[in-house]
């Protein structure tokens, strides 16, 4: 492409109805629903409607940047639905060469000498340690060499970073099923890892898992795609739901987007939310009831480009 | 006796000096124990038991057989410390602390001490310990750690003086303190006569100070706040203690269930309907404290709770993420944080110890286990570690492939000759070796402590681990001008 990027511009609804079979007497949640800022993503509009309405709701900015929305309903109810409608513009990044990227050795030498005090530490080293280590739903210890064995094949000696997290996020992509049945939102690396299935989370934490194994920092990017492809292009695997994919820090080109479940490079049409350690850090909504006995989520996402010059509102 | 340190040295001890003879501050104890025929002692003894069973002073020891409570061992033969002895630990320890809340309210804003290179960074963002959730939040008189316990030992030097070194930082929630109270309650109900012979400095008024540094660290703007004691309940180890410093300050316990947040404030259920809460003095641990923000399984904590304290409308002590300063593989550090952040140098010395973690410190460790003590960096409680002395080749054989899985995860410290003070035993008096535990409190401007602290004792002939938890005693301990 030789014309400059333009600004995309979407509309987003991102819809969770819960349904309890008893009465609910106090709900407190937490949302990652109003997609964060960033150089190349402006959001333009944004609207949270949740019903019943709160008796408080407020937001902040969590510690990894992204907004995040804390309401409470402390009347009996019988469901929740939480809307959140954004307007949002998209450009795509200009890509770094992967060939000219620094070796991967490299990379993971420069963040450990500068995280174990034997190197000068910038901010931005300081930064991307927040995501070197083990979390929550990605564990790090002896146990995950078998991940770095994984990544091994990919991790040539000396190969480009970036050149060798594309080829990973392409085996990922090529040796594992996309299978919605197979797991859940608890679902371990392990058994992702064991089974050689799963969705777009545990593809996503696989990848971190393998990285970090290696001594990489990477960071797990929640967000949407693109719902109804441009004519003539394949519908993407992920629409219609929110989707996640990986960052990888690479100390001369920064982060760098991948999505191993669609084996791509998110541009203009990965739209994002919020981005931590792991899926726990910007689950899109969780919260703690009391009563409710059990209850059935439903999600919905859509995500419709907005034409032309009624885009910027 | 047999003390299993390195031949040719020899433990410091705090009755007698090294040509055997008793020291000044012990020698009125000695008088009146030669006039104290043994018999009366055992019946006292037997006293102690029987009071302790009935006021319920129990701990929970994990492991053992069917999660048994039992007494804490007391000892009746007091650890005597000089008063001028007393004032230069307080001093150490009042800087140690200071240097402890400066580093936890740099690490959860602006990291000075990390771009400076003085603490490698992996050490604080690879720790379970660290609570991002803590950065840039704001706490009352920028104090985290309002109640530290510092276990502190004494060595012989080279020239026979003993020395007073830093073992561990203790800043969660610090226990113990309930038995400097009992214990010293015990002595002088016991022995009234020979608190006639010394002048014992008072430990009695700790419940007033501690609720007196409670209220100190209220949210601003309240004037009279209300402090409650937050317990995980009563199968928890430390139980009798959170009742009891309720009891003593004048103070509700209460466990999560009691306690709900509205609009961002903190209310605890009563029978005259909901009641603002202020200051939790909590006993629960950070992942059990919110399950909103924490562990989500938690039953034992209140949902809300973080972001109640994150507005600043209520005061959590200890703070949240103080474990990221007193865990061991920040401890080599803290001389360094003196420097740094007070400009001055440690008053207090840390045992010296090895980083696993440094090739060359492994090499070492790894060719001097048997002389060793090996800990796990995140272990506590006198579990998971190594006397290199006192064990057997085969389990020695055994830790070093445990270090060399993941040696990031262990320290080493030389085998320190801890000092003893005698003790009764089944023969009559032995040395054991001791520790101390004084309880430093941090609100407002002032660092406070009663004069003293907890000392432990190691029971078993030779052993060196004085932890309740590995059946350990204590003893009341004075401190006398």
């Amino acid at each position: 492409m030789d014309s400059s990027p333009v600004m995309q511009y979407y509309d987003l609804v991102h819809d969770t109805i819960y349904r309890y079979t008893g009465p609910v007497l106090l709900s407190q949640q937490v949302a990652h629903l109003r997609p964060r800022e960033r150089l190349r993503q402006r959001l333009l509009s944004h609207r949270l409607q949740i019903g019943p309405r709160p008796s408080l709701q407020r937001e902040r900015t969590d510690f990894f940047g992204n907004p995040v929305s804390f309401f409470s309903i402390d009347r009996r109810h019988d469901s929740l639905a939480v809307q959140a409608v954004s307007r949002v513009g998209v450009l795509a990044p200009a890509w770094p060469d992967a060939a000219a990227s620094l070796p991967w050795e490299a990379a993971r030498d420069h963040l450990r000498d500068a995280l174990s005090g034997h190197a000068p530490l910038q901010d931005e080293a300081r930064e991307a340690g927040q995501y070197r280590f083990g979390s929550p739903f990605v564990a790090i210890g002896p146990q995950t060499l078998r991940y770095a064995d994984y990544a091994m094949q990919c991790f040539l000696p000396g190969r480009p970073l970036l050149e060798a997290a594309a080829a990973l996020s392409s085996r990922i992509h090529a040796e594992f099923h996309f299978d919605p049945a197979a797991t859940s939102v608890a679902t371990p690396v392990a058994q992702v890892f064991a089974e050689r299935r799963g969705v777009c989370q545990d593809f996503s934490h696989l990848m971190i898992a393998c990285l970090r194994a290696l001594g990489l920092a990477a960071r797990y990017v929640s967000g949407y795609l693109l719902t109804a492809p441009p004519p003539g292009q394949p519908r993407l695997v992920g629409a219609d739901a929110s989707h996640a994919w990986v960052a990888v820090w690479c100390p001369d080109a920064g982060w760098v987007e991948f999505d191993p479940t669609n084996d791509m490079q998110p541009a203009d049409e990965h739209i994002t939310l919020a981005w931590g350690r792991d899926y726990g850090d910007v689950c899109p909504l969780r919260g703690v009831i009391l009563g409710g006995a059990s209850h059935a989520a439903e999600v919905a996402v859509t995500v419709t480009p907005v034409a032309g010059r009624d885009a910027p509102v | 006796m047999s003390i299993t340190t390195k031949p040719g040295s020899r433990p410091f001890d705090e009755m007698y000096d090294a040509s055997g003879a008793i020291r000044p501050h012990y020698q009125p104890y000695a008088a009146w124990l030669e006039g104290t025929p043994r018999q009366l002692i055992d019946r006292k003894r037997s006293e102690a038991d029987i009071a302790f069973h009935r006021v319920g002073i129990t701990f929970n020891v994990y492991g053992a057989e069917g999660g048994k409570e039992r007494l804490i061992p007391f000892d009746l033969l007091p650890r005597i410390i000089p008063g001028e002895e007393w004032r230069a630990l307080e001093r150490g320890l009042a800087q140690r602390v200071r240097a402890l809340n400066a580093f936890l309210g740099d690490i959860y804003h602006g990291q000075e001490i990390l771009r400076a290179g003085r603490i490698p960074a992996d050490q604080i963002l690879n720790n379970a310990q660290f609570r991002a959730e803590m950065k840039g939040v704001d706490v009352p008189g920028g104090l985290y750690s309002m109640i530290a316990g510092i276990d502190l030992v004494r060595a012989a030097g080279a020239d026979g003086k003993g020395e007073f070194f830093v073992l561990e930082d203790n800043l969660r929630v610090p226990s113990g303190v309930s038995y400097m109270l009992e214990n010293r309650k015990m002595m002088m109900r016991l022995f009234p006569d020979l608190f006639s012979r010394y002048e014992v400095q008072p430990v009695d008024h700790y419940p007033d100070l501690l609720l007196e540094t409670l209220r100190a660290v209220a949210p601003t703007g309240v004037l009279d706040p209300t402090v409650v004691v937050l317990t995980p309940g009563a199968y928890n180890s430390a139980y009798f203690e959170h009742s009891f410093l309720a009891q003593q300050m004048g103070v509700e316990l209460v466990e999560g269930q009691d306690l709900f947040v509205q609009d961002e404030m903190l209310y605890m259920r009563t029978t005259q309907g909901p009641r603002r809460v202020d200051v939790i003095y909590r006993r629960l641990d950070d992942d059990f404290l919110d399950p909103l923000a924490f562990r989500a399984d938690s039953m034992l904590g209140v949902p809300g709770l973080m972001r109640a304290y994150r507005a600043g409308h209520v005061t959590l002590a200890n703070a949240v993420g103080t474990g990221v300063a007193d865990d061991k593989s920040i401890y080599p550090y803290v001389p360094e944080m003196v420097r740094f952040y007070l400009g001055e140098e440690p008053i207090l010395n840390n045992v010296p110890t090895w980083m696993l973690r440094e090739a060359d410190d492994l090499a070492y460790v790894l060719e001097h286990l048997p002389e060793l003590v090996v800990k796990e960096v995140h272990g506590a409680g006198g579990y998971g570690m190594l006397v290199g002395p006192a064990s057997t080749k085969a389990e020695i054989e055994d830790f070093r492939l445990r270090i060399l899985a993941a040696p990031e995860k262990y320290i080493a410290q030389p085998t320190l000759s801890l000092s003893t003070c005698p003790t009764f035993v089944e023969a009559g008096i032995a040395p054991r070796h001791i520790d101390l535990r004084p309880f430093v409190l941090s609100g407002g401007k002032e660092i406070r402590m009663v004069p003293g602290g907890l000392t432990r004792v190691a029971l078993k002939e030779g052993s060196l681990v004085v932890n309740s938890s590995q059946g350990g005693g204590t003893k009341d301990t004075w401190v006398v001008d």
